[in-house]
């Protein structure tokens, strides 16, 4: 039986609210990972814009959760402004990874998959059961569905391309994704405009709106440096320039770039390794490998992909802190203009 | 125009999308660290104290506001999260004690939180209430702006972000960006004309191309018609009520635009103002884009020079945005046969060199066209020939047809041969008239600037 390890969460980018973010001393943002100042013994984080919540467990063989939201302003000081217990299920907590329970019934999904719950009136809404759900993510305007089966569905609004039937057209139902027919997903990620998902092979297929660069093609380039032309994403995405009110590209200027993705383009990491986990922000990306190294990119401003700057990308880049510190990134989930991620010390071979 | 309603707004936040990733980009300033924003707050003076070297500016920008913090009223309603709301009343607090750093920091925050509202569902559904935060984020962001005294871009910045309230966000405190805006153009340099003016040795607009832009010939018995001033009950009679073009002289001939219009004067009026431009040669080709500069560097790439790409001042309300320029203008008489109030009339500019084209498309008011400077090809097909233009399917672009009127691929559209149309050649001084969902197709012939009224 293998050790069991206690990981930590990190956290970066925007805290302008207070929000538990590493040391939380009054900063507006994190630029570069810092350990959350919570008890550690944190399952599952959730953030939106002005707040995070924290799932915590206790061990061993704990049979009480607590769910606890944070008011803006309480830098985690003093009492949360809600606290609820959670009736556990019986799931053994996977060793190294906070609760797995993260696959059936889920927020936004409701349990038995039978319905979501949204921000916005009607506030909950019904899934047809011969969907079978697995997993359930909202975007700003659209939604995605993963089904047992592996197969990606989407529905909502299409003005940027974040639903991937190739059109920007809205969708009132669930239609399935046909350029993902035949190969299974493990996992959906909604950002507010784009869409990610992640292969069990550890592909990863991305589309929507590329604004700030979240699905890693060339965006408009500045002055300067017009003559980085990305040739890769150029070569990647020939189709999306055939739509034609589809993809908006500039083809006289010296830099391509583009601007909307209507279908799933397939992204490779730098250096080709499988992703596991995915998850996005507003407008950012983020996703775990295989061997335990998170890569961030899109929408920067706030320091959310945690490369010590606030610059935007639009391209992979790893995460250095985790390999610096010799961590293993587990798990990540992003706030509009955060993220977090957890990660467990690597064994030393 | 634009494919209605819809294609117009998704392509205007399209354009602001770019728009506000370059605002980003170009702020320089350094994220100060906790230390130096606390060291800085105790530093700065409060409001009252003029800025250095620029002697009245934050006075005359400071009177704008009300006297104190409890004076300004948000008046936000619910429908503005909570959090967004405490956050407004932070950054309005911080500007009032002078924390000038962190009250931009916060301004950021705002921005780009509304917005992502304001890019959330159809442009015609975003809340008028997320707008107002948006205005409000770039009051303060501009305000702050001015207080960094050694910034020479300091007041140009500013200005583009008002610019940037004025095309997304919504009226706030009595239109009060419109009253920043009038400061910080008299303040960007010592003469105000010499920083929004046309340079010197100004070379003319490119000449004709007698080619590739040939007026072409208008066959007399598909002329529109021409009236000189009819009676209200003649042009409703006979045109607006039947739902027939005509081009009516005499009526806009004598506004003040048509004589006192040219390059040179809108420049010194509105020069270093910000508007969004559509640059590709129509709106229905893949390399079609929009993007935001001022007018200074709208005419002098794409009207002064040999620009490689089409740039057409399109279909914005210019005339809200610039209220000196409303006043050389006026509403036709004929308006007020519709329906609605004199308010709920959209006005349009539409400023562009020879050769700016828009593909035959219908929208679904009632249409003056009034020509100010150069010549317009136009050419009308009635809504009866709808099937006959072949409109995309897509719901996006429904208003418009797949025909190029001027170049027809009749193998594909062979029923757009025989369908009759009626022509003209707008000339300044005249006022078309396109009813409601009347297919429509424009070329400018020269240098033009037309304005449309669209009314119901």
């Amino acid at each position: 039986m293998a050790k069991k390890q206690h990981g930590t969460w990190f956290g970066f980018g925007f805290c302008g609210f207070g929000q538990v973010l590493g040391s939380g001393n009054g900063c507006h943002s994190v630029h570069s990972p810092e350990p959350l100042c919570a008890s550690d013994d944190i399952c599952r984080v959730s953030a939106s814009w002005s707040y995070t919540a924290l799932v915590t467990c206790e061990y061993p063989g704990g049979s009480c959760t607590e769910l606890q939201a944070w008011t803006p302003g309480s830098a985690l000081q003093g009492e949360p402004l809600w606290v609820q217990n959670l009736v556990t299920g019986t799931e053994d907590q996977g060793e190294n990874e906070p609760s797995s329970e993260a696959r059936a019934g889920t927020l936004p999904l409701l349990p038995c998959a039978s319905a979501y719950v949204t921000p916005q009136p009607p506030f909950c809404q019904p899934l047809a059961p011969e969907l079978r759900v697995r997993q359930l993510e909202l975007g700003a305007e659209h939604v995605l569905l993963l089904c047992e089966a592996g197969q990606v569905f989407s529905w909502g609004g299409g003005r940027h391309g974040q639903l991937g039937h190739g059109t920007l057209e809205a969708e009132l139902e669930p239609r399935l994704l046909e350029a993902l027919q035949g190969l299974r997903m493990a996992e959906v990620a909604a950002g507010g405009w784009h869409s990610v998902c992640v292969s069990e092979t550890g592909d990863i297929y991305i589309w929507g709106w590329n604004e700030s660069g979240q699905l890693a093609l060339p965006i408009k380039s500045s002055a300067e440096d017009k003559m980085a032309v990305r040739r890769e994403a150029t070569e990647l995405n020939e189709d999306s320039l055939k739509g034609e009110e589809a993809a908006m590209a500039d083809v006289g200027a010296p830099a391509l770039f583009i601007a909307i993705q209507p279908f799933p383009a397939l992204l490779d990491l730098p250096t080709g390794s499988d992703a596991v986990k995915a998850s996005c922000g507003s407008r950012h990306t983020a996703v775990v490998t295989r061997t335990g190294e998170l890569y961030t990119w899109g929408w920067g401003k706030y320091g959310q992909l945690g490369h010590k700057d606030s610059s935007s990308l639009d391209r992979p880049c790893r995460v250095e802190y985790f390999s610096e510190k010799q961590l293993e990134v587990r798990a990540v989930t992003c706030g509009p203009w955060n993220t977090y991620v957890y990660a467990t010390e690597r064994e030393k071979v | 125009m634009l494919p209605g309603v819809v294609l117009e707004n998704e392509a205007s936040r399209g354009i602001f999308a770019l728009a506000e990733s370059v605002v980003a980009s170009d702020e320089k300033q350094p994220r100060p660290s906790v230390r130096e924003v606390l060291i800085m707050s105790e530093d700065t003076k409060g409001p009252t104290e003029p800025l250095m070297g620029s002697s009245t500016l934050w006075k005359d920008l400071r009177v704008l506001l009300p006297g104190t913090e409890e004076e300004l009223k948000l008046g936000l309603s619910e429908k503005v999260d909570r959090s967004m709301t405490m956050l407004l009343k932070q950054a309005v607090g911080l500007f009032y004690a002078g924390h000038w750093q962190e009250c931009l920091q916060a301004s950021e925050a705002i921005l780009d939180y509304s917005w992502e509202k304001l890019n959330t569902g159809p442009w015609q559904d975003v809340d008028k209430e997320w707008r107002r935060v948006y205005s409000f984020g770039c009051l303060l962001k501009a305000l702050c702006l001015c207080q960094t005294p050694q910034k020479a871009t300091a007041v140009a910045e500013a200005l583009r972000v008002c610019d940037m309230g004025l095309l997304m966000g919504a009226a706030i405190l009595g239109d009060i960006l419109l009253k920043v805006v009038t400061v910080l153009q008299s303040h960007l340099l010592p003469g105000k004309q010499l920083a929004c003016g046309p340079h010197q040795d100004q070379p003319a607009p490119k000449k004709a191309r007698c080619d590739s832009n040939s007026a072409p010939s208008v066959v007399v018995e598909r002329a529109v018609p021409r009236l000189h001033c009819p009676t209200l009950q003649y042009f409703r009679k006979h045109f607006l009520v039947p739902g027939r073009p005509v081009i009516l002289e005499g009526v806009a001939d004598h506004w003040p635009c048509m004589k006192k219009w040219s390059l040179q004067y809108i420049q010194e009026i509105a020069g270093c103002r910000t508007v969004p431009v559509e640059v590709g040669s129509r709106y229905t080709d893949e390399d079609w884009s929009q993007a935001l500069m001022t007018i200074n560097e709208f005419i002098h790439k794409y009207i002064l020079s040999e620009a490689k790409d089409v740039g057409y001042l399109a279909q914005h309300q210019l005339f809200d945005q610039i209220p000196e320029l409303k006043q050389d203008i006026s509403i036709p008489d004929y308006c007020c046969l519709g329906d609605g109030e004199e308010e709920e009339i959209t006005i349009n500019a539409w400023f562009g060199p020879q050769g700016t084209i828009s593909p035959l498309h219908h929208d679904p008011q009632q249409n003056f066209l009034v020509q100010v400077l150069g010549r317009k090809y136009i050419r009308l097909y009635s809504p009866q020939e709808s099937e006959a233009v072949y409109p995309h399917e897509t719901h996006l672009l429904h208003n418009t047809s797949q025909v190029d009127v001027e170049n027809p691929d009749l193998d594909k559209f062979p029923k757009f041969a025989e369908a009759p149309f009626l022509s003209c050649i707008l000339s300044p001084g005249e006022t078309l008239f396109i009813p409601a969902k009347y297919w429509h197709y424009v070329r400018a012939l020269d240098l033009s600037f037309s304005v449309s009224f669209w009314w119901s």
